[in-house]
């Protein structure tokens, strides 16, 4: 059971081999994520079990991430078809790059499933790099100077990042080995976190900051966060809603499985002052970049960045209701993130390009498109009905009563800083009346929307109002994440 | 010690026309023969002292000064006996500031005349100098933490009685970085090139361009001897088989020296011989691969606390 | 295996991987980067072997090899491939020049000894006291990818950095588990396949790997 999560989008991945990327086989992807999303509402319901050998393990926090790459992956293949078929019109893509990006994009989603079910911290690294490979060739999927220039970047950062992080692994396993656990059990999360009151201090600390360091070059976090605008700008929209819906939020669950470890093995201020730091230098880069931000694409990257911050902050305070509010953040900002890329690759492929004055008066031209991508911005700057209100609302609430306040004081003035930014450049893209000699041609292929767009604002603001199903699996993750009994409720929150 | 001081001095310039003799042969010439140095400088002690117009003492003090402190070296290095009476000079610090010493009286030298190419040479003899003495002192230095003493002879006499433990990094890397400075002390190919007859290219040369006669002479044979006492102390270091202890019977000295000129004189003409396959460095590269022996050496101070 | 012995065959090994990871640094021909970084390869498989023929592991004296294979013969040959396929041969101009980078070396090597020293201090044997070197290598690599111009050797640099990181595996304990060591070793294989790939795509998007050409994606 464990491992169909896994099986399902690598079996995809093989009949997309097999077969290319047709009329027919082009809604395969959709299908497996569909399937993923369900197999993972049944791991949820399951409880705690493990497969493949005991390399795979599911608690609820990995099915809730689980669940979390199912929604996104499958908003994505839904609007994947659509994307190619656009591509293709105006001679970007061909058959062969078309079946490449079936391929990828299913191991892809199978590395992401890898990496929240991996039972250990090996298995969860090599998962981790492993996306880097697979989506290097989707970033550079278009074969332009940007896209290979995106690519390299990508490549070479997240690998370095991540190879940082590899070293953390190293020190971890050193110290696990010396604190009497065998070399099998050393990385594995269960046994490293029942014994890691015996880890070396010493040891145990540079293994956090390389861990965290590493993780976080993956998950978009300062300082190793300068792959990320070009990445996600220059690979297919579905792609960039993968890589930023999720891909973030995977890498961020290593450092919120490494945090449990820390929290025990060296108390909980470490890891916190690290991840405050690292949280307020995201929002600062996040912030800086987004005034005056002329490409709609790089600002979506760039606010990304700030998400992943709010989450570092919210994993910082580290008490029930922050990791609770993190958790619920982390997918509504899935849904949010991947519905705007989406709708972005739609818009660039219209327009003919990502610049913000390119799109002038889209409000006009194309009002069901610009409705969906303003409601977007507007679920992303937190604003009510969206659950990323409720989230930002519950990591405050904490930061405050956990006495924080001097870390999350700054956070609010940066994100409104990045309010100012977002709404200058929305206004601009969405409001006012197009140029004339833009107005004409492109119409046609803004007003098909489409499903994904529709389904996910609407669940993001559902999860706005009410956690409904998902409550009890968010609060037994929140107990894991915790490594406690959660401190109160998400109701809380409200 | 006497014996080694007269080796030394007797022998150099022997080397000095191995060296040539080997690169000759190489070349395919037939070479002058391997006294042809002996001769060249019979023949210009001979000759008049004359010095340029307008230089001063230091100009004259500067040959002496050479040949003096490298004969205080040669007698206080452990090359054929590792027991000297100058035990307390044969200090490596001791070695490397004497060794500096000549050096700088021959920049000074250099300077003097005032012409342009004894102010070159000298300016680049310092910029090769500047990293050329670190180093001795850094490789020296990480193969004495081992002994626990920066006495040479010390050194030597533990080496020699376990030979074996020259193979470790920290010999090998401060091998490295001491071969690269033995080359480039004793200004040889591709730092420097000791034939060389193009103003523009010489370091040594450029700085006794204006000596003449006796005071040549002078120079020639302390360079010829520098570069023996280097690769003397190369071989000491890292391949001390078949040096005199202290107490030492007068055959155990023959054997001694026989061996002492023996190894020299193969790595005297495995320099030479490999001058003849390599190009000279352009200058500014020279400060490139000083600076890699100067690291070398460093990482061999560190790994002998690193791998202690 | 004698402890004497193992002490000396480790500090040997160790001590070639120091010297090729610096040289690296110091060579500009692109053929010799790929060559030393190939012996680098021969004594990490050396040292992995001496461990793994000091604690008469078998598998780990076969894990050694393997990685001797991997990062001596096969990644060599993959980035020579690349190499062949252009035209520029030389890391004509580093952002730092040749001399500086070398005093910089210096100065990483304290730093490398600084930070692992509580690394050492939880178990001081002669494998985990040649820690240091590794984390060396792996600044010298850092420092590679960060200030060359030239693909290939910025993707020297990230191996390095690699093959550091599995030194220093191997120096504190005997290797993490062999699943994940063979799951690195192949996303490094397919990292460097990746660059490959992107190396091509890159000298005919651009006429060359100068990654100095690589700024149309800024703010």
């Amino acid at each position: 059971m464990v491992i169909v999560p896994v099986a399902l989008p690598l079996a995809a991945a093989g009949l997309y081999a097999v077969f290319g990327w047709n009329r027919v086989t082009e809604w395969l992807g959709a299908l497996s994520a569909g399937g993923l999303l369900a197999v993972a509402v049944l791991l949820a319901r399951a409880g705690e079990g493990s497969g493949l050998w005991g390399l795979l393990r599911v608690d609820a926090l990995s099915a809730y991430m689980l669940i979390v790459i199912g929604v996104v992956a499958l908003l994505a293949m839904l609007a994947s078809p659509g994307y190619l078929r656009a591509e293709a019109a105006t001679g970007h893509a061909g058959p062969r790059a078309a079946r490449s990006y079936g391929i990828f994009t299913q191991c892809f989603v199978a590395a992401m499933a890898t990496a929240v079910l991996s039972a250990s911290l090996g298995m969860l690294w090599v998962a981790v790099e492993a996306t880097t490979i697979l989506t290097a060739f989707l970033v550079g999927y278009r074969r332009t100077r940007k896209a290979t220039e995106a690519a390299w970047k990508y490549v070479v950062i997240c690998s370095v990042g991540i190879a940082l992080a590899l070293l953390g692994l190293v020190m971890v396993h050193y110290a696990a080995v010396h604190a009497g656990l065998s070399s099998r059990e050393g990385l594995d999360w269960v046994s490293l976190a029942g014994h890691a009151g015996g880890l070396d201090p010493g040891v145990t600390r540079i293994a956090v900051v390389l861990l965290v360091l590493g993780f976080g070059a993956k998950a978009g976090l300062a300082p190793l966060h300068a792959w990320l605008p070009d990445a996600h700008s220059q690979a297919p929209a579905p792609v960039s809603a993968l890589m930023s819906g999720v891909l973030l939020s995977v890498a961020f669950y290593a450092i919120l499985r490494v945090k449990v470890v820390s929290d025990v093995a060296l108390g909980a201020g470490f890891c916190r002052m690290l991840l405050i730091v690292v949280a307020l230098a995201s929002l600062a880069v996040a912030a800086a970049l987004l005034i005056g931000q002329r490409d709609f694409k790089r600002m979506l990257a760039y606010s990304s960045i700030e998400h992943m911050g709010l989450i570092a902050l919210g994993a910082a305070i580290g008490n029930g209701l922050a990791l609770g509010a993190v958790l619920l953040h982390i997918l509504g900002h899935g849904l949010g993130k991947s519905v705007l890329f989406i709708g972005s690759g739609r818009i660039q492929q219209a327009a003919g390009s990502s610049s913000v004055d390119a799109v002038r008066g889209l409000g006009g031209r194309a009002p069901g498109l610009a409705t969906a991508f303003g409601l977007g911005l507007l679920a992303l700057l937190g604003l009510p009905p969206f659950s990323l209100f409720a989230s930002e609302l519950g990591i405050v609430r904490a930061g405050f009563a956990a006495g924080l306040g001097w870390a999350v004081a700054p956070a609010l003035v940066l994100m409104l800083v990045i309010v100012a930014g977002v709404g200058r450049a929305a206004g601009r893209m969405l409001l006012g009346t197009a140029p004339p000699g833009l107005a004409d041609g492109s119409d046609g292929r803004l007003r098909g929307a489409g499903v994904p767009l529709v389904v996910g604002l609407v669940a993001c603001a559902v999860l706005g109002v009410t956690l409904g199903p998902l409550r009890p699996l968010l609060e037994s993750a929140v107990t894991i994440a915790t490594a406690g009994p959660p401190l109160s409720a998400m109701g809380g929150a409200r | 010690m006497v014996l080694q001081v007269l080796v030394v001095a007797a022998g150099a310039p022997l080397l000095a026309g191995l060296m040539r003799q080997v690169r000759a042969r190489l070349e395919g010439r037939a070479g002058a023969g391997v006294r042809q140095p002996w001769r060249d400088l019979r023949k210009l002690a001979r000759k008049e002292r004359i010095a340029p117009h307008g230089t001063g003492y230091l100009f004259r003090a500067a040959p002496p000064l050479l040949a003096g402190t490298t004969l205080v070296v040669a007698a206080a290095v452990p090359l054929v006996t590792a027991a000297s009476p100058l035990d307390g000079v044969a200090d490596l610090f001791a070695v490397a500031a004497l060794l500096a010493l000549g050096s700088v009286a021959l920049a000074l030298g250099g300077l003097d005349t005032g012409t342009a190419f004894g102010g070159m040479g000298a300016s680049r003899e310092m910029t090769v100098l500047a990293l050329v003495e670190p180093t001795i002192l850094l490789a020296v230095f990480a193969l004495s933490i081992r002994v626990g003493t920066t006495d040479l002879g010390a050194i030597v006499t533990e080496t020699a009685s376990s030979p074996l433990s020259v193979i470790s990094p920290v010999s090998l890397l401060a091998a490295v970085a001491l071969a690269v400075v033995t080359i480039a002390e004793s200004g040889r190919i591709p730092v420097d090139n000791p034939s060389t007859h193009l103003e523009l290219t010489m370091i040594h040369e450029a700085m006794i361009l204006e000596y003449a006669g006796p005071d040549l002479a002078l120079i020639e044979w302390a360079s010829a001897m520098r570069l023996t006492v280097m690769l003397g102390l190369f071989t000491g270091l890292f391949a001390p088989a078949g040096i005199a202890t202290a107490g030492a019977g007068p055959i155990m000295l023959l054997v001694a020296v026989v061996a002492f000129a023996l190894k020299v004189a193969l790595l005297g003409g495995v320099l030479a011989a490999g001058e003849v396959f390599m190009a000279k460095l352009r200058l500014f590269r020279v400060p490139e691969l000083l600076a890699g022996s100067f690291l070398m050496a460093l990482l061999a101070v560190a790994a002998s606390f690193f791998l202690a | 295996m004698t402890d004497p012995v193992y002490v000396q065959a480790l500090d040997l090994a160790c001590g070639a991987f120091l010297l090729t990871g610096v040289l690296v640094l110091w060579r500009r021909d692109l053929a010799a980067i790929i060559w030393l970084f190939g012996l680098q390869g021969v004594a990490l498989g050396a040292l992995i072997a001496v461990r793994g023929l000091h604690e008469a592991d078998v598998e780990l004296t076969v894990l050694g090899l393997g990685v001797g294979l991997l990062r001596a013969v096969l990644l060599p040959c993959l980035m020579r491939r690349a190499l062949a396929a252009g035209d520029e041969g030389r890391e004509a101009r580093p952002h730092v020049s040749v001399a500086a980078s070398l005093l910089v070396t210096a100065v990483l090597t304290m730093l490398a000894y600084a930070v692992s020293q509580p690394l050492v201090r939880l178990a001081p044997t002669p494998a985990t006291q040649a820690v240091p070197i590794a984390l060396t290598v792996l600044l010298v690599g850092f420092f590679v990818l960060v200030t060359r111009r030239r693909a290939l050797s910025q993707v020297v640099g990230f191996l390095l950095m690699d093959n550091a990181i599995t030194a220093a595996a191997f120096l504190t304990t005997t290797g993490v588990p062999l699943v994940v060591e063979l799951g690195v070793s192949l996303d490094v294989l397919l990292a460097v396949l990746a660059l490959q790939v992107l190396t091509t795509r890159m000298r005919a998007a651009f006429g060359g790997t100068d990654l100095d050409e690589l700024r149309e994606l800024h703010d």
